[in-house]
């Protein structure tokens, strides 16, 4: 960037370094602004389509075990706008594959003195995940405005959800980009976490079969980052019999699984083999 | 006229399509799971509803979703790679140069590139999805059989039209990408419509009742929706005739006016590059 006097005599910390990349990034994506505008909007569409298909759902069959639409819009507005979020950071580990361990040029990221993860969080400050961010939140805050119970410790519990969100998201998209290694291109079958995330997310935990529930619970913490959440906003009982103020700590279960995810990804990077090119 | 280098542009594209077998496998998974949730969630409506008259049935809804998966690459999501390629980089004035009807031969090419991604894929979930399930005790979660013999044969037919219809979609996504210089808007336009419209995201029938005549008549309705129902031997208002007649004539009309589009870039086009 031109604008911006480059003096060899004083490094940046990690935060300017980011901020010096995203603002790239930025000015990078809004040269094609006619692209930019219409991947934007086609993005806020595609979402709010989707919710038009949940509540078709709803709006023939009524209320599913005390889940009307307006709770489950809670749902579908939290785990998409966690997701955005996460879609924004993590488009570096999301191309990794094809972009960097195939053409070898993630030899280059090795050389320079930084974190490889802050390298690739600066690969891209992604721009067009704001229609499923702006679509998302505007379907949680309806949903909330038609909620009975709604307190106002939910405006608390909400932004940490979403961070505790889009934490797990960006794990899994790191540990995507760490099975790499191996695979070397990129795998789609890591979509069934990230984009089948979003879609099993939006549903209420007790519609689904107890090994789906498992799963989405302990192995990939998505309940505790939109269910759990989602019931203590809501002040909605679980039938599972859990205390209503779990969802209040369990976003923490996010933040868990993004470290168990830079772990794996230090561990891969230590044990890297360039495919040479 | 000879036959041969249409043929040719479908083998090619054919197969492509089936080059990535670790993708086939991959997309396998990922269809797998999102039928599962979907199941799901549809079980669960169901049984907490039991007295409301949905126009398909659980089981039915469950093979509209199992097939509406399996036939996910059917869909005209966007253009035809090749073509956004070609016009990124200006290799499109080449197509222009072939002594070749333009029209056929990217048609062929696309609607090879759709069932060369979308037959393997199909035949493997439907397998899945149908005697397998059966035999490990999944019976009620799998895909029914057609609803009878005639139902299954005029299935097919529709199956075929559905597939020609979704190939000349494409094409109306070729030609904007080459009118544009850029893939990247047909897959902003062509995605959330062929999602929405073609039945993937719910099933057509199961729409509010309002919005339901029209989502019949739309083109998208001829891809995989009208098939299924005639697969399913679910009512279609006039009868199967209506719905193969709907698809034959959307068939028509847009060859007609996708033609005339095409007509009218290819004098103006602008090739880039050098």
């Amino acid at each position: 960037m031109p604008d911006m006097p480059h003096s060899p005599s004083r490094t940046l910390g990690p935060v300017g370094l980011y901020r010096r990349m995203a603002g790239a990034s930025i000015v990078a994506q809004l040269r094609y602004p006619g692209t930019f505008i219409i991947q934007a909007i086609g993005n806020f569409v595609t979402t709010l389509l989707s919710f038009f298909g949940i509540w078709s759902l709803f709006h023939r069959f009524g209320s599913i075990a005390g889940w009307d639409i307006g709770t489950v819009a809670v749902l579908y507005g939290l785990v998409n706008v966690a997701f955005a979020v996460a879609e924004t950071l993590g488009r570096g580990f999301e191309v990794f594959g094809g972009e960097y361990v195939r053409t070898g040029s993630f030899d280059r990221l090795l050389l320079r003195p930084r974190s490889t993860l802050l390298l690739l969080l600066g690969h891209e400050l992604r721009l067009r995940p704001i229609g499923r961010f702006l679509q998302g939140l505007f379907v949680l805050v309806a949903g909330l405005w038609l909620a009975p119970h709604v307190q106002w410790s939910a405006l608390l519990v909400l932004p940490w959800a979403v961070a505790g969100g889009a934490a797990m998201f960006l794990g899994v998209l790191i540990g995507q980009a760490a099975l790499c290694f191996i695979t070397v291109e990129g795998l789609e079958v890591v979509n069934v976490l990230t984009y089948g995330g979003v879609e099993a997310g939006q549903y209420p935990l007790t519609m689904f079969g107890r090994w789906l529930r498992r799963f989405i619970t302990f192995v990939l913490p998505l309940a505790a980052v939109c269910y759990y959440p989602a019931l203590f906003c809501l002040r909605h009982p679980d039938p599972l019999g859990l205390p209503i103020w779990i969802g209040a700590l369990s976003p923490s279960a996010g933040f868990a699984f993004l470290g168990v995810m830079v772990f794996a990804w230090q561990r891969a990077v230590a044990g890297y083999v360039s495919s040479g090119s | 006229m000879s036959l041969r280098p249409y043929l040719t542009a479908f083998g090619l594209q054919w197969k492509i399509g089936l080059r990535y077998r670790i993708a086939v496998v991959a997309g396998l998974v990922a269809q797998m799971w999102f039928g599962a949730v979907t199941l799901m969630a549809y079980a669960s409506v169901y049984h907490a509803a039991p007295d409301v008259q949905a126009p398909l049935s659980l089981r039915q809804a469950m093979t509209y979703t199992w097939i509406q998966q399996s036939l996910f690459t059917l869909l005209p999501l966007g253009c035809l790679p090749a073509i956004g390629d070609a016009a990124r980089t200006g290799a499109i004035v080449y197509d222009l140069l072939r002594p070749v009807d333009m029209w056929n031969w990217w048609l062929s090419a696309s609607l090879a590139r759709l069932l060369g991604n979308a037959v393997p894929r199909a035949v493997l979930l439907a397998c899945v999805a149908g005697p397998l399930a059966m035999l490990v005790g999944l019976g009620a979660w799998s895909l029914a059989p057609p609803a009878s013999l005639i139902s299954a044969i005029l299935a097919l037919v529709s199956i075929t039209l559905g597939a020609l219809l979704s190939a000349t979609i494409v094409m109306g996504w070729n030609i904007l990408t080459a009118r544009t210089l850029s893939p990247l808007g047909s897959y902003a336009v062509g995605t959330p419509l062929a999602v929405l419209l073609s039945g993937m995201l719910l099933p057509l029938p199961l729409y509010p009742d309002w919005i339901r005549p029209f989502l019949l008549v739309q083109p998208f309705a001829g891809i995989t929706d009208i098939p299924i129902r005639i697969y399913l031997g679910t009512p279609i208002p006039g009868g199967v005739a209506t719905g193969l007649g709907l698809q034959i004539f959307w068939l028509a009309a847009l060859t007609l006016l996708g033609r005339l589009w095409m007509r009218q870039t290819v004098n103006r086009l602008e090739v880039q590059g050098a």
